[in-house]
């Protein structure tokens, strides 16, 4: 039986820059010993325990889809200790990695419906990777139409440039960008997500929402959503706890009768009404 | 599994056959007060005692444990887990609260993913029981489902009546400990005679606030003022969560030279302040008033369910909170029912 | 006795009726024996919650920093010349507390009974005049108060408040000087002595930090154990560090701490966690001519600058 608490050694294979104020770097990390990976398959919505050794473990959403084997990536904000550490780190470090974690979005209840996708700022880095899961051929063809509504303060602050234009490309799913605050050159919408969302989400019919990011753009956000007639069941969100083991021992992330790291962090909205719920966002 | 009987006087001697193959941990005092402690002799030992200020959840959950040694090379990492080698921990004279207090935290740690650092040492570890023949006034163990002289849990359990001990054999693991000794059968009047023991000490400690329900009750008052109220003169010490024997949060965290180092587990508290900040600087339990409630909740509502309520009454924080916050009397404040939202 | 609850209880009765304060911080009867507690009073009814005892060792003074209430708050010597402190560091302002003086005659060291007692259940405590007295399931004990008083309450010299807004009863007669007879007696041990003992009452502690928690002079929002960029002390239970902890928490509390004796009362373990503080406050006394919480004129040795200062520490090494 593997022990949980020991994480498998990964190598730094590169780093992106992602934010133009260079607070957040998408690192792309790689199994150093093959029988590893094979121990880690994960679905999008879970996250891992990244190991800065000497600096100790942070969580992080998996910002990679399973559908692109041979690497994992996690977008990273620098805030604390391990976090300010890992962004002075450069390609061929060692670091550890624990996981998969987590609950991940729920797929299953999803086929056969429509998709909406909600992201503002850093939360987004886990919707990314539920974009490409779905968009990958064997799989576009479960879920019926999809938009993306994804938004940052200023265009230098969106991430994954790269897979925004090659969606923005697609037929096969609806892409709005918007940003606070706009730039020249930015051809995209300018507006808050939650009036971007008034404005262009779709029937609330057959449709499951994903939301992602920072507490005001989701308190703002789920008002909207039921003016919309969007059902609370039907709406999952990712709830962010601090955590530490990772596997419902520490105690830490425990939130009414839930541990955010095994029964979430993906909840229902309805859940999460439920849960006799300190502030959480 | 046949019930025995040692006399008081010979207790000593078997405890020193016991260290000859088993790591005996007893209640030994120091500095005025009981703690469970290693022995190197049974003279050390005196039952004659209350309980130990505090749980000794310690022996198999450690306040401080190296949960790997690892050491960064070029182009990857050792990573060296530490080899339980321990003898046979015996816990000797462990009270019945404590004892559910160890299977609370085996409800936690054996769900998977199994802890393997605490199921190495659950797994070996043999439990000796004694019974209560004298509660303390901080002492509720009946109000959470417990008593004076449960026995559930325990291999081994003992019962004081008089000059010798009943010891009730409940397991393989307590009958192969005895196995080397020549015990007595007990006689039907003297396992009658621990029966009443056991009786009179249940029925002398009457539960003190009815806990059923509570959590319907406590969900329901969740936003309910008079968390604030029960909380106020909470000084955020942490006492209660270190000597708790249910309660189990943990941090964990590195420490290192250069290139090699250790991850450590340390024993953590829901009531300090830090707990539950995030890195960006939202903290969900902000205030004493909220530590409190989670505390309380996650005793007596959020789990009972699956796991028993999260408390066996021992009564420690009651005795050592520095302001005497009594977690029997916000309970009964709390679970008062027909109370107004 | 009785005569200084009723006053406390009257004088609280009547500033919550006027409406001059929205909380009065005293204590009341606890749940067990030894016990005597905090309590917040908000309405003039409530006033007869309040008591006084031999029990009432916490330092209320805790309760006053960062609250927004106007309070009154029932203060023995050690806890209003804290209350001082904290007007001086301004974590409080003098004209939002006010201090109901009680002169104290010491309160009664509950670990120390109990060690007494070998740690035998106790049922009722009854205290008399020099004596109280203790019954427990199958014994009955009587012991001198003086005797058992906190070690702190048998070195105090400020029994009577030093700031008060109004006395509760009349002032006690107070001990003679501040000469530390304690801490000269353990400095006269040697060096392999004074090690043995401290490392001993470290080897005890369990980091619960009850004793900065309840200490009125350490109110900062993020302690220095807690901090993580830089890391200054290490978290697990290791004689090193849980030695760094006390130390470095006694030369944040030098010359700010009043040897009330909070942190003592708090420690569930009974740990000697005074000494250092009074050994530091005996060398501030001796540098600097100067005792915490005794006068608002008087500046903060530690916190002021005066161009006549001593440098031998750096020309003289």
């Amino acid at each position: 039986m593997k022990n949980p608490y020991v994480p498998f050694p990964v190598r730094i294979e590169s780093v992106l820059v992602e934010t133009e104020d260079k607070n957040i770097k998408t690192f792309t990390l790689s199994f150093i010993h093959r029988e590893d990976e094979e121990q880690f398959i994960y679905r999008p919505g879970q996250f891992a325990e990244l190991t800065v050794f000497g600096k100790g473990e942070a969580p992080f959403g998996m910002a990679s889809s399973p559908t692109q084997p041979g690497f994992l990536e996690f977008s990273i904000s620098k805030a604390g200790v391990v976090t300010n550490e890992l962004h002075q780190m450069s390609e061929g470090e060692v670091l550890g990695i624990r996981g998969p974690l987590g609950n991940g979005y729920p797929l299953e209840t999803s086929k056969g419906k429509n998709v909406l996708i909600i992201g503002g700022g850093f939360g987004f880095s886990t919707l990314r990777a539920l974009t490409n899961y779905m968009l990958e051929e064997t799989h576009r063809k479960e879920f019926k139409q999809i938009t993306l509504i994804y938004g940052a303060r200023r265009p230098g602050f969106l991430l994954y440039k790269s897979d925004l234009e090659a969606w923005q490309n697609r037929s096969d799913i609806q892409v709005f960008l918007t940003v606070d605050q706009d730039d020249t050159g930015w051809r995209g919408k300018v507006g808050f997500v939650p009036a971007v969302t008034r404005e262009v989400a779709p029937d609330a019919e057959n449709t499951i929402t994903f939301v992602c990011g920072p507490p005001a753009m989701i308190t703002h956000t789920l008002p909207v959503l039921k003016e919309l007639g969007f059902q609370k069941e039907r709406i999952f969100l990712s709830l962010e706890m601090r955590m530490k083991c990772g596997i419902g021992k520490c105690g830490r992330c425990n939130i009414g009768s839930k541990y955010v790291c095994q029964d979430g962090p993906v909840f229902s909205y309805a859940e999460i009404l439920n849960l006799t719920s300190d502030d959480v966002f | 599994m046949k019930d025995k009987t040692i006399r008081k006087k010979d207790v000593s001697d078997f405890l020193d056959r016991l260290i000859q193959s088993n790591r005996v941990y007893a209640p030994v005092m120091e500095n005025g007060y009981f703690l469970f402690k290693t022995i190197k002799s049974g003279s050390e030992v005196n039952l004659d005692y209350q309980n130990a200020k505090m749980s000794p959840k310690d022996i198999l959950f450690p306040q401080s444990e190296a949960l790997f040694r690892y050491q960064l090379e070029k182009r990857d990492v050792e990573i060296d887990v530490p080899v339980q080698d321990e003898p046979n921990p015996v816990i000797f004279g462990i009270r019945p609260c404590d004892v559910r207090g160890i299977q609370a935290l085996n409800n936690v740690f054996s769900k998977n993913p199994k802890d393997p650092y605490f199921e190495a040492r659950r797994s070996k570890t043999v439990i000796v029981g004694l019974g209560c023949k004298e509660t303390h006034n901080g002492c509720f163990c009946t109000t959470v489902g417990g008593g004076p002289c449960t026995d559930d849990g325990s291999d081994l359990f003992l019962i004081d009546i008089g000059d010798e001990y009943l010891i009730r054999v409940i397991s393989d693991k307590g009958e192969d400990l005895l196995k080397e000794e020549d015990l007595m059968d007990a006689e039907a009047q003297k396992i009658t005679a621990a029966a009443e023991v056991a009786e009179k000490a249940q029925e002398a400690l009457g539960p003190c606030v009815e806990v059923q329900g509570s959590k319907d009750i406590l969900t329901r008052r969740f936003n309910d003022p008079v968390w604030g109220a029960i909380a106020e003169k909470c000084i955020g010490c942490g006492v209660c969560t270190y000597l708790c024997p249910t309660c189990h949060c943990f941090d964990i965290c590195d420490e290192a030279l250069y290139k090699e180092g250790k991850r450590i587990r340390i024993w953590d508290s829901c009531q300090y302040p830090l707990f539950t900040r995030l890195a960006s600087g939202l903290n969900p339990r902000d205030t004493v008033e909220k530590r409190i409630r989670q505390r309380i909740m996650h005793k007596f509502a959020y789990f009972p369910d699956e796991q028993g309520m999260l408390c066996t009454g021992c009564g420690r924080c009651v005795i050592e909170c520095p302001v005497n916050l009594d977690i029997r009397e916000a309970l009964k404040v709390l679970l008062r029912t027909g109370a107004a939202q | 006795m009785d005569a200084l609850i009723n006053r406390i209880r009257e004088i609280a009765r009547g500033l919550l009726r006027e409406g001059k304060v929205d909380v009065v911080i005293g204590f009341e009867e606890g749940t067990i024996p030894f016990h005597s507690r905090p309590c917040f009073v908000r309405s003039p009814d409530e006033a007869d919650r309040l008591i006084w005892n031999n029990f009432c060792g916490n330092n209320l003074a805790k309760y006053v920093v960062k609250r927004k209430e106007r309070m009154a708050i029932v203060a023995k010597g050690c806890d209003t010349r804290a209350l001082l402190e904290l007007i001086k560091e301004k974590q409080v302002m003098r004209d939002q507390i006010y201090i109901i003086g009680v002169p104290c005659q010491g309160m009664i060291d509950r670990v120390r009974v109990e060690a007494e007692l070998r740690s035998r259940p106790v049922r009722t405590v009854e205290v008399r005049e020099a004596t109280f007295l203790i019954t427990g399931k199958d014994f009955e004990k009587e012991l001198d108060i003086k005797e058992f008083l906190y070690p702190s309450c048998q070195e105090c010299i400020r029994k009577n408040p030093v700031i008060f807004d109004e006395l509760a009863g009349p002032e006690v007669e107070e001990s003679v000087g501040k000469t530390y007879p304690d801490i000269e007696s353990f400095e006269g041990l040697s060096d392999e002595e004074r090690w043995q003992y401290f490392s001993h009452e470290m080897s005890r502690c369990i980091r619960c930090y009850a004793c900065r928690n309840a200490c009125p002079l350490c109110y900062c929002t993020e302690c220095f154990v807690d901090a993580s960029n830089p890391q200054w002390i290490g978290k697990s239970v290791t004689e090193s560090d849980t030695a760094l902890f006390h130390i470095m928490r006694a030369f944040h509390l030098a010359g700010r701490c009043v040897e009330c004796g909070a942190c003592e009362r708090s420690c569930p373990l009974g740990i000697d966690i005074r000494k250092l503080n009074r050994k530091l406050s005996k060398d501030v006394h001796v540098l600097f001519n100067y005792e915490a919480g005794i006068s608002l004129d008087e500046v903060a040795p530690l916190a002021t600058y005066r161009p006549d200062d001593s440098e031998a520490f750096i020309l003289e090494p």
